[in-house]
Order: structure tokens, then sequence, then C-alpha cells
């Protein structure tokens, strides 16, 4: 009878028990969409992989508030597949937090099905600026528009080669010249529509197929137009064709102004050796002056990195700091903060987030568009910076508390190159 | 005339002289014999690749290493017209075209496993040299790859009408089984014509490296408009091809600069299409 007893008791105590380590133990679910596999597989494990550091270092410290981080990964090849497998996610795995994509027309196509389901989802790095211009609730981006990219080449023309060169703004002649998919035809618009709104001259906005095979035509409109500055954006493949036959035409101007792609690649020094020198160029803020960092960013920033790359044996660049700059930010801010994955609560959770500049790893701060705004559900403070190649190396050079170093200007002409001379305005 | 005007001819015209070079051995494998190659955007590929290593490798110029390639792209010419085409000549065309589109994405997806998506230049001493005279501005490279298809164009002009085997190969574009019964060996003939088609493309993609770059893709962007030059030329004529890859030339040049560059391909598939209304058989064609 005793034995009975105790029997009962341990059983039940062993249920209890179990259940409560189960209660205690109940992970956060989170769902990881991501081109994992297929053409855009490289990128897109490599944004994923920013993420995972960011769970490992919460997990470590015990998850949030007891509960350990896990993904469910799903397989978004192309923008068919990422529909249907967000909806699996969601439909048999439960899932009310989706988090990914990389590429803007899987993020466009997929977070379509998690509104519609009324489940968040967290975009770290695809740039189209529609993907937020829908109006959705439960949609939120962390890093900059491709317009953005536009307007800050046009707010650097304005702010610091239009004083550098002592001309007015208003009197500075803008070339503008894109490539004609939606990238190149996002960021060239916007840069013309803000020059345009800071009364400078736009004389040229041309675009073309970056899979043409001659650009000489768009080098000679720049002749006859003679802006001060170009600003252009560009696929690998044109960006390399244009500023080759920029020099064959010889085509100068004061500044030249590439925003991301082609311009901001390591090829694209390699192959112009000292002739890519005092190109700028605009991408997401890598390699910023550490000055910006507020609180422990910086030590967070340097903790992320070199636990990379451990895992990974190589340093993150621009793609896995997207993707652990979000994850972070949801980790370490909004879970605690709403307590659970209900997204009524995640969402009232990111909207009340306010970090200043300083207080991500990419430097800049957040603040998330409110639903009545056009960008609903942007990160407002999300910024890109501008660089120069100096020495084939990039440099930040703006916004300033960014720079690390000082934007040269004019750019030398061919022929000046050719004699090695530069005229740099002090 | 307006320098501007002057400097556009000449950009159309080095531009369309590129565009000659890259048509002529198509003119023989396609215009000729009939035989509708769309590797032939990858042979050029291969070819800059060739120009590209031996560069790296071994410091040859690429004007220099076209007497390598010439040679060896006419052997891997026979080769591949031994191996692919030369089984299923007594098939219907459709038979040639899933070949060589089959061949063409191979060798595509070969060059990107063993040589990476990776954007490759060369750096020649020439590589952005331009001439100047009167204002205009001249590319040295261009203008060497200009005299090169007008030299090649002649000299395979002359090799078609005086030598045996070109004549050989003019019978076999006529009436393959009167060729035949002529005495005629038609595979070798239908190899060596191949072999000669394939080194024209190896010279083609020798003298396009030193001002363009190359890639495991970059054939697709020269094929379309190599097949356009090559129809509108009138299929059979060399002449027809320099002509007419000339005339695309100018046309993109000045439709891209009065017009759009943005329109400047939609602009010259139009005059291609308008010119195929008035005359079917194309510039040079005999109906």
């Amino acid at each position: 009878m005793k034995r009975g007893v105790i029997g009962i008791v341990a059983v039940l105590l062993l249920g209890w028990g179990i259940s409560s380590v189960a209660i205690a133990a109940e992970p956060y679910r989170i769902g990881a969409l991501f081109p994992f596999t297929g053409s855009l597989a490289l990128l897109g494990n490599e944004s994923f992989n920013g993420a995972v550091i960011a769970q490992d270092m919460v997990n470590e410290k015990g998850g949030i508030q007891g509960k350990k981080v896990e993904w469910v990964k799903a397989d978004g090849v192309d923008p068919k597949k990422a529909i249907t497998e967000c909806e699996r996610l969601i439909a048999v795995e439960k899932i009310k937090l989706v988090f990914g994509t990389y590429s803007s027309s899987l993020s466009f196509a997929a977070s379509e099905i998690a509104e519609r389901n009324k489940v968040i989802y967290w975009e770290q790095g695809a740039i189209a600026d529609n993907i937020t211009a829908r109006g959705f609730k439960y949609l939120f981006r962390t890093i900059a528009r491709a317009g953005d990219f536009g307007n800050l080449a046009v707010k650097f023309t304005n702010e610091v080669v239009a004083p550098k060169l002592k001309m007015d703004p208003k009197k500075i002649k803008v070339g503008i010249m894109f490539e004609d998919s939606l990238y190149g035809t996002t960021v060239g618009n916007s840069a013309a529509k803000k020059a345009k709104e800071l009364g400078m001259d736009v004389v040229a906005a041309e675009s073309y197929s970056h899979k043409t095979v001659d650009l000489s035509s768009v080098a000679m409109i720049f002749k006859s137009k003679r802006p001060d500055v170009i600003i252009a954006t560009s696929y690998m493949e044109d960006s390399i064709l244009f500023w080759r036959q920029a020099k064959e035409m010889d085509l100068n101007v004061k500044a030249f102004i590439g925003t991301g792609a082609g311009h901001g690649m390591p090829e694209w020094a390699k192959t112009f050796g000292n002739e890519a020198n005092y190109i700028f160029n605009i991408d997401p803020p890598i390699g910023i002056n550490p000055r910006v960092f507020k609180g422990n960013t910086l030590e967070v920033l340097n903790d992320f990195r070199e636990r990379f790359n451990k895992k990974f044996t190589h340093y993150p660049a621009t793609h896995a700091t997207a993707g652990f700059m979000a994850a972070h930010l949801l980790f370490e801010v909004v879970l605690p903060k709403a307590g659970s994955l209900d997204p009524e609560a995640v969402r009232k959770a990111a909207l009340a987030v306010d970090i200043p500049e300083g207080g991500t790893v990419f430097g800049f701060g957040v603040k998330f568009a409110p639903p009545d705004n056009p960008a609903a559900g942007q990160n407002l403070r999300a910024i890109p910076v501008l660089m120069q190649w100096q020495e084939q190396k990039p440099w930040v050079v703006y916004p300033g508390t960014f720079a690390v170093r000082e934007a040269l200007m004019p750019l030398p002409t061919w022929e000046e190159r050719a004699k090695g001379i530069t005229k740099f305005i002090k | 005339m307006d320098i501007t005007i002057l400097q556009l001819i000449i950009n159309g015209l080095l531009l369309g002289g590129m565009y000659a070079l890259i048509s002529i051995g198509l003119t023989l494998i396609f215009g000729v014999l009939e035989i509708v190659n769309f590797a032939h955007g990858e042979f050029l590929m291969l070819a800059m690749y060739a120009a590209y290593w031996l560069f790296q490798l071994y410091g040859i110029d690429p004007y220099v290493s076209m007497l390598i390639i010439l040679p060896l792209f006419f052997l891997v010419g026979i080769a591949v017209q031994r191996v692919t085409i030369q089984p299923i000549l007594n098939a219907p065309p459709l038979n040639q075209i899933f070949m060589t589109v089959g061949l063409s994405m191979v060798l595509q997806n070969a060059a990107l496993f063993i040589w990476t998506a990776d954007y490759r230049t060369v750096k020649t001493t020439y590589s952005g040299l331009t001439l100047k005279t009167a204002g205009l501005l001249i590319s040295f490279p261009r203008l060497v790859a200009f005299l090169l298809a007008m030299g090649l164009i002649a000299a395979l002009l002359i090799f078609l009408q005086k030598t045996y085997t070109g004549k050989a190969i003019r019978a076999l574009a006529q009436e393959r089984k009167a060729a035949l019964l002529m005495g005629i060996d038609v595979y070798r003939t239908y190899q060596i014509a191949f072999g000669i088609g394939t080194a024209c493309v190896g010279a083609a993609g020798a003298m396009l490296i030193p001002v363009f770059f190359v890639f495991p893709s970059v054939g697709s962007l020269f094929v379309l408009i190599a097949f356009v030059v090559v129809v509108l030329g009138g299929y059979n004529s060399l002449t027809g091809s320099l002509v007419g890859g000339l005339l695309i030339g100018v046309v993109e040049a000045f439709s891209g600069f009065f017009i759009s560059p943005h329109l400047k391909e939609a602009i010259y598939f139009v005059i291609f299409i308008l010119i195929l209304l008035f005359k079917p058989t194309g510039l040079f064609g005999r109906a």
C-alpha cells in the first residue's frame, strides 16, 4: 500500500516534472525563409548564416526569457516556391513569425501570404522600395530601400560636392544613368526626383539594358551635355563597359557616384587598378567609423565578426551583417518586449522600438514607419553610406559621423590620370 | 559636318566592325553550310577565355595569341563537327538545333564550373589607348579589330573563290548530292569549313578581350546580333555580313545618341524587320 502511494506520487511528480520542463523549454520557433538552394543560394545562405550567429548568441545566454530560439527552415528558390513554402510554414508548422528573404522578388511574393494570415514578416535584406509601399501591417524591414541609395547620392552632391567645388548646388549639372531593370530604374528615378526637388539641373537621365555590348552612346550624350556629376546605377558588366568607354571617349566629370552593385565590387577595382580610384559608391554601412557606435554595439559587432569567422571560416560582409542585424534586433529588443510570438504583441513591440544612431551594428538607428505612413513597416532610420575608392580600397566618406576618410575631389581627368597628377581641393 | 556626328559615325563603324568580326564564322557555318549553330556564342566565350589565360599565365599578348588560337580552334571546330554535327547531317534541321543548343548549355555550364561566374579582364598597354586626330577619338584596339574583320573577310573571299577546297565548300553549299557526285569528299569538306568558321570565332575572341571582358555567358550577349548580321547580309554573303554589321553598328550609335540608349537595340531590330520586309533575301542575298 505504502509502496503504491509512493508510486502514484512518483508518477505524478514525474508527470508534473515533465510538463513543467516542457513549458520551460518550449522554444521560440521562427520560420527562416531564404533561397537555400538554386541560383540565389550563395547570398541566401550567407544572409541566413548572419542570423544563425545572432541565434547562437541569444541561446548561449539561455534564450529569450528562458526560451531558446529555433529556426524552421523553408527553401524559397523562386517566387512561386517562396509562396508555397511560406504557406507551409504558417499552415503546417504553425509559425507566427517569418524571417527572410534577401531577394526582393521572393520577399515581395512571400510577405503577401504572411500579411493575409496576420503573421509577422521580418525582412532583413531585400531592398526593393515596393515591398514596404503596400501598407502592410505585419511586415517590417530593417535595412534601407533602393530609393534611399539614389537620394543619398543627391544629398552628397548637395552637401559635399557643390560646396567643395565652390558651386551653387542649384547650378550644378547632374547626369544620371541606370540599367533598365527594376533595380536601376528605382534608384535612377529616385535620384532624378530628389535632384529636381533640390533645384539641380538634371541634364540627362538615360537608361540602358545591362546586357548591351556598347555604351559609347551614353558616354557621347554626357560629353555633349557636360554634367558636373554623374550618378550611375549599374551591374558589373555594364559598369566595366561604361568606364572603359568613358576612357575611350575621354569623358571627364568632377564626381562620379555609383550606387551599389557593379561599382562596389572588389572585381571592379581589380579590373581598373588605379583607374578605379576616386570613384564614389553607395552601399550598406560596412567599415564605418567606430565612433558612431553607442553603448556596447561595437563589442557586439566584433563578437559577431569573430564568431562568424570561426563558424563559417570567413569574415562577414554586407549580406551576413544584414542577417545578423535584423535577427539581433528581433532577439534582443523586440521579442523580449513582446513576451511571446503573438503577432499583435510583436507588432506593438516593433512599432515601439526607438533606437538612435549608433545603436545597431550597421551604425544607423531603428524606427519603423507606422501603418498610416506610405512606407509602413520600413525602418526609417536605415541608411546606406557613401564610399570612395582610394588606393583601390573602399573608404567610407559620407555621412560625416560614419566617415573614416575625407572625400577627394574633383575626379582627375583621363589626361591627368595618365600623367599621374591630381588637383584635389583641400 | 558636326564633330559629334563624325564621332558617332566612327563609334558606329568600330562597333559594327566588331559585330562583323563575330559574324564571319557564323556566315560560313550558318550561311554557307546551313548548320544552325547556337553554340556560336560559346565558341566566342571559349576563345576569349583562351586569350585571357594565355595572357595571364604566359604573358602572351592577345594579338599574338591569335597565332595559337587560330589553329587550335580550327582543330576544335573539326572535332566538334566530327563528333556532334556529322552524325546528324542527314537528320531534319530541328535535330541540329537541339544538338547545338545542348552543346551551348554544356559549354556554358562547364565554363561556369571551371572558371566560376567572375568577370575577367586583361589589361594590356593598349587597352584604353585612343588615337586623337582633329578632335576625333579612335579607340586603338577597336580599330585593330575592325581592320582584322576586313582582312579576314578579304582572305576568306579569295580562299572561297580561288582554292579547290574553297570551291568545294561553295559546291557543297549549293547542292550536297551533286557535290558528292562530282567526287568531292563531303564529310572532309564539311569538317574543314566548320573548322575555318570556328577559327574565325577564335580570332574574334582574341580581338575582343582587350576591349571587353569574359564570363561564362558572355556569348549570349553576342550570339543574337551575330544571327541578325548574317541574315541581314543575305545568309551566304561575307560582304553582306560586313555591310550588315557596319549598318547595325552605325544605327545603334545614332539611335543611342539621338533617341535613347534604352531603345537602341529595339531600333536596329525594327530596321532589320523593315529590310527583310522589302528584301526578304537580305542585303546581298540572291533569291
